[in-house]
């Protein structure tokens, strides 16, 4: 007898022996978990059987169980195929799960101070375990959520599913997409990098064009905690990205899905007689249950989906991580982040409170009451011509506009900053300056010109002889001393002495040295540049100017030298016979113009990764 | 059609899942023994990365006063690529024995000047810091004249060890970190060019601190650790100045102000040149008064207060002041000791060297080191004071 008032698992196992009682224990575990089904009603349902005992034991934790109590028992046959739903609505609520685990880990590691945030993410990156692996994740994951809503939304469009009764669910789901970019978005701050802080800059700078001044002003001040993006608005972006908008999410979560089960799943348009809704009517010969195939079915998404992730994270992509936020540095090319282009493309059309403000208001304005204004009934491909023509320009218009929001697309500097520019830029979006990933022990000291690669191989020797002869007798205005003049060669030394660099040799130049094939290949690119911008840059030349900084340090000068061309409405004038017009001092010579640049290479800097 | 086939029944279903899992704990688990040298490769590009960063403010910010290369600039600031900033001897053993020497005269110094110490010892150790002198000598000769040019340019090869110097007694690391947060601000008191600002926001200056960070790493990349060679010593154009103590030099000026602009110079016991020069100096009375009673310090801030031991008109620990020039006259140079002075000679020889000559009754007590508190003037202020004491 026991000494409980109730028999006890040790009562079982002296009447029945210790295995029947452990798997009788074990079979009771389960059933209570799962809410209804046993180990032999799992192994059943994932074998593909029916099932073996009555009242199916499979509808049970519908019936009984919480997490499932919201999930339908069976959906329609038409619907559990990849067509209709592609399973995006599936993977943006499994994105959301993916997104709130690996953020839970990254804050875990991270304090929202403009203090610390950037050594952070370095610790993060250098010193946590699986850190980077993690914030890859969080990081590829959320684009991928923004991007998956969006197809969902797409989706959801084309089928017509946000018809009549569905159109406030088709509006929750538009507030989701809204909260999804929100959520990106203010996840884009907390890094702290150059490429946080001014992508949030341009994005808070649209809040600050909302009519009138006044309200904008302070939505503006609301946002960024101050005139600047500083501690109070990392502050407030980050408890924007872990508490507002994920508790919103959640919320319109909850009610966005319950809308989709009241009304059921929407069928395919053709599988339905036009004005009928038959998703809460699924016949007995075309029910799928949930318990096996959908449930499996989702599983397996999930795996797969979680894999590639993981996959694309491992080999193929780094969440980005630039130079620490300097609100005194503009980097040149900033962008919104990509699902943002759209607006700064419309931005360079015109006026920044129409294009930034009222013509994205009225894009999601007129797609959230969408579904009020087509009220047709056929969900059908072919009767919804204008509808179909009317969302389709809206995707097309969206997409011309992020491609006008790229840095490329209307937004000009002058060419040999942008040259520079290309030489030289800090790692951004997987991209590097073009002299960063030559090999260390090819960077050569010495100094080099672009003449050398104007001319043939043979020839290099005699063209850089003549060069240096050249810039030792032409003479050039004298910036400094009006009137006077002194030679280039000068001019370019007092240069290069602005920005310290010491010339202990001279500047006598020499050709790249043959073990250095990719140095040459990079001037050769330079000269290449100088000559195809060579209606601004007239008659220019480049010099590449390295020397040996410290034992392990190089530093890498650039010079453009060039004839001042006149400029009208930011293009050069051409002159009747083709050449552009030059700008001339008071004696009629053409002004010559130097323009130098330079950077770091370390040893162990190991740019070639990228 | 593909996922009639491949996922359509539920078997595949599982498999892909379950391949899909098993896939991704594969990788996971060859990511995390792949993840100690993936992070320090990450840390090792990292420090390079801002090891270049801060060349790149070094370059903007520093090179005006501490050179394009790090060595210093004469006058505006010290070389940091310096084999005495990051504490590199050359010559370990040399700087040890002076030092061994020294600590030896200390004690030497110090036992003779003990009351037990006999008259024989005494001797002893006057040999044996003459020979110390003369070691330490020979030593850093050799020594210093294998550098002639670092020691011509300021560096001082006895204190090699920057930190040392400065008393720092944590890493070099942290010394230019709080260096460069809030610059020096006394440094003006002792360079020509001003003194090193605040670079930190913190404190005021420009930078960010992973900016300070970053110029930190750039400075300490110099460091070649037992590599340094002498012609890096060479190299350098301008060594650190220590801060001095300002006490020394407050005096100086004072000294300057009472001397109304002459610099005092310590009259000195070569009693013969003294003589000499005392002839050519008018003393005042009134002044040697005020100096004998303390109510004025000598040209050198000296405090004398001839009248703490002679008292004027009973005799103390020394002769009593009143009748002092008439004994003189009359008694002390007729002395067959002091055959041949004069009384003025008497008189400055008992103040510069006092041990001389001893009048009978008195011990030796008066401190042997008034050449060098006080000048001529001085000096013939006092004689004329004691001039007008002629009568008994």
């Amino acid at each position: 007898m026991s000494v409980l008032p109730f028999p006890s698992f040790l009562d079982d196992v002296k009447e029945k022996g210790l295995k029947k009682a452990v798997f009788e224990l074990v079979d009771e575990s389960v059933e209570r978990l799962t809410a209804g089904m046993n180990v032999q009603d799992i192994r059943e349902a994932l074998r593909g059987e029916p099932a073996s005992r009555k009242p199916n034991p499979r509808l049970q934790p519908h019936a009984d169980g919480f997490w499932l109590h919201m999930r339908p028992g069976y959906f329609h046959s038409d619907m559990t195929g990849l067509y209709p739903t592609f399973r995006l609505g599936w993977l943006s609520t499994y994105l959301v799960f993916f997104e709130t685990i690996t953020g839970i880990l990254l804050m875990v590691w991270y304090t929202p101070s403009p203090e610390v945030a950037y050594s952070d993410m370095l610790n993060i990156l250098g010193n946590v375990p699986m850190g980077q692996l993690v914030r890859d994740l969080h990081r590829l994951g959320a684009e991928a959520m923004v991007l998956i809503v969006a197809l969902h939304m797409v989706r959801t469009f084309f089928t017509g599913s946000y018809k009549k009764p569905r159109q406030f669910t088709w509006f929750t789901g538009l507030i989701l997409l809204a909260i999804t970019g929100f959520l990106s978005f203010s996840g884009y701050l907390l890094p702290w990098d150059q490429l946080a802080l001014w992508a949030v800059t341009i994005g808070a700078s649209m809040i600050e064009a909302t009519p009138p001044q006044i309200v904008g002003d302070n939505l503006n001040l609301l946002i960024r905690g101050g005139p600047e993006i500083a501690a109070n608005g990392l502050l407030r972006f980050y408890l924007l990205h872990v508490l507002l908008l994920p508790a919103l999410l959640f919320v319109f979560t909850g009610v966005h899905y319950y809308k989709v089960i009241v009304h059921g799943h929407s069928l395919p348009p053709r599988k339905e007689n036009i004005g009928e809704d038959t998703a809460k009517r699924v016949p007995l010969d075309k029910r799928v249950y949930f318990i096996p195939d959908v449930l499996t079915s989702e599983i397996m998404w999930l795996g797969v989906t979680t894999l590639i992730l993981v996959v694309l994270c491992i080999w193929f992509y780094d969440a980005p991580l630039e130079h620490h936020a300097d609100p005194q540095v503009t980097p040149l090319g900033t962008t919104a982040p990509w699902y943002f282009l759209w607006i700064q493309g419309a931005l360079k059309l015109g006026d920044k409170v129409f294009w930034g403000i009222i013509f994205p208001g009225l894009i999601l304005g007129l797609l959230a009451v969408w579904p009020y204004l087509d009220v047709t009934v056929s969900r059908r491909y072919a009767d919804r011509r204008f509808a179909i023509t009317f969302f389709l320009s809206i995707i097309s218009f969206v997409t011309i506009l992020s491609y006008m929001g790229l840095a490329e697309f209307g937004v000009r500097t002058s060419p040999d900053v942008e040259i520079f520019h290309e030489m030289t830029f800090p790692p951004a979006h997987n991209h590097v300056g073009k002299l960063l990933p030559v090999p260390y022990e090819q960077l050569v000291a010495g100094v080099y010109s672009t003449r050398q690669t104007s001319a043939s191989p043979e020839d290099a020797e005699a063209a850089i002889g003549a060069f240096n002869a050249e810039i030792e007798q032409q003479m050039v205005p004298d910036p400094l001393v009006a009137g006077s003049t002194i030679t280039l060669e000068e001019r370019v030394k007092r240069d290069l002495e602005v920005q310290h660099l010491p010339l202990p040799s001279g500047l006598t130049f020499r050709t790249v040295p043959s073990d250095a094939p990719e140095l040459l290949q990079q001037l050769q690119y330079f000269g290449d540049r100088l000559l195809a911008a060579n209606n601004e840059l007239y008659n220019a030349w480049g010099a590449i100017i390295i020397s040996q900084n410290q034992d392990n340090l190089k530093r890498i000068d650039l010079v453009i030298s060039w004839d001042e061309v006149k400029v009208e409405n930011g293009e050069p004038v051409v002159g009747a016979d083709g050449k552009p017009v030059l700008v001339l001092d008071v004696n009629g010579n053409p002004m010559r113009r130097v323009s130098t640049a330079h950077v770091f290479v370390h040893k162990d800097a190991a740019y070639f990764s990228h | 059609m593909f996922e009639r086939m491949l996922v359509g029944r539920i078997e595949n279903r599982v498999t892909v899942g379950v391949l899909a899992f098993v896939g991704m704990m594969v990788l996971l688990g060859w990511a995390a023994i792949n993840e100690g040298g993936r992070m320090q490769a990450f840390t090792k590009m990292e420090e390079a990365r801002s090891i270049e960063q801060g060349a790149a403010l070094f370059s903007i910010n520093c090179s005006r006063c501490h050179g394009t290369d790090g060595r210093g600039l004469a006058g505006f600031g010290p070389g940091l690529n310096s084999p005495q900033f990051f504490g590199y001897d050359f010559f370990p053993e040399i700087t040890k024995q002076i030092n061994d020497l020294s600590a030896e005269k200390v004690g030497l110094n110090a036992e003779k000047s003990l009351s037990a110490t006999t008259p024989e010892r005494k001797t002893a150790i006057d040999a044996r810091l003459v020979e110390i002198d003369t070691q330490i000598a020979e030593l850093a000769t050799q020594r210093n004249g294998q550098i002639t040019a670092a020691v011509d340019n300021g560096y001082d090869p006895q204190r090699p060890i920057r930190l040392n110097n400065l008393g720092w007694v944590g890493t070099q690391e942290a010394l230019i970190v709080t260096t460069l947060i809030h610059g020096r601000p006394t440094s003006i008191n002792y360079w020509p060019n001003g003194a090193m600002p605040a670079w930190s926001q913190t404190a005021g200056g420009p930078l960010r601190m992973d900016q300070i960070q970053d110029l930190a790493r750039y400075v300490q990349n110099w460091n070649k650790g037992d590599a340094w060679t002498l012609d890096d010593l060479f190299a350098v154009k301008q060594f650190a100045k220590e801060p001095v103590d300002g006490a020394p030099l407050m005096a100086l000026i004072e000294q300057l102000q009472a001397s109304g602009g002459v610099i005092p110079e310590p009259v000195g016991t070569d009693i013969t040149a003294v003589i000499e020069q005392v002839a050519s100096v008018t003393g005042d009375p009134v002044r040697g008064d005020q100096l004998y009673h303390n109510q004025v310090q000598s040209q050198l801030g000296q405090a004398l207060a001839c009248n703490g031991c002679h008292q004027q008109d009973v005799n103390g620990t020394g002769p009593m002041t009143k009748g002092t020039f008439f004994r003189v006259q009359n008694e002390r140079v007729n002395d067959p000791l002091l055959k041949d002075y004069t009384p003025e000679h008497y008189l400055l020889e008992s103040i510069l060297m006092p041990g001389n000559y001893l009048v009978p009754g008195f011990q030796n007590a008066m401190l042997p080191n008034f050449g060098e508190r006080i000048t001529l003037q001085d000096l013939a202020d006092l004689i004329a004071y004691i001039k007008t004491m002629d009568t008994p």
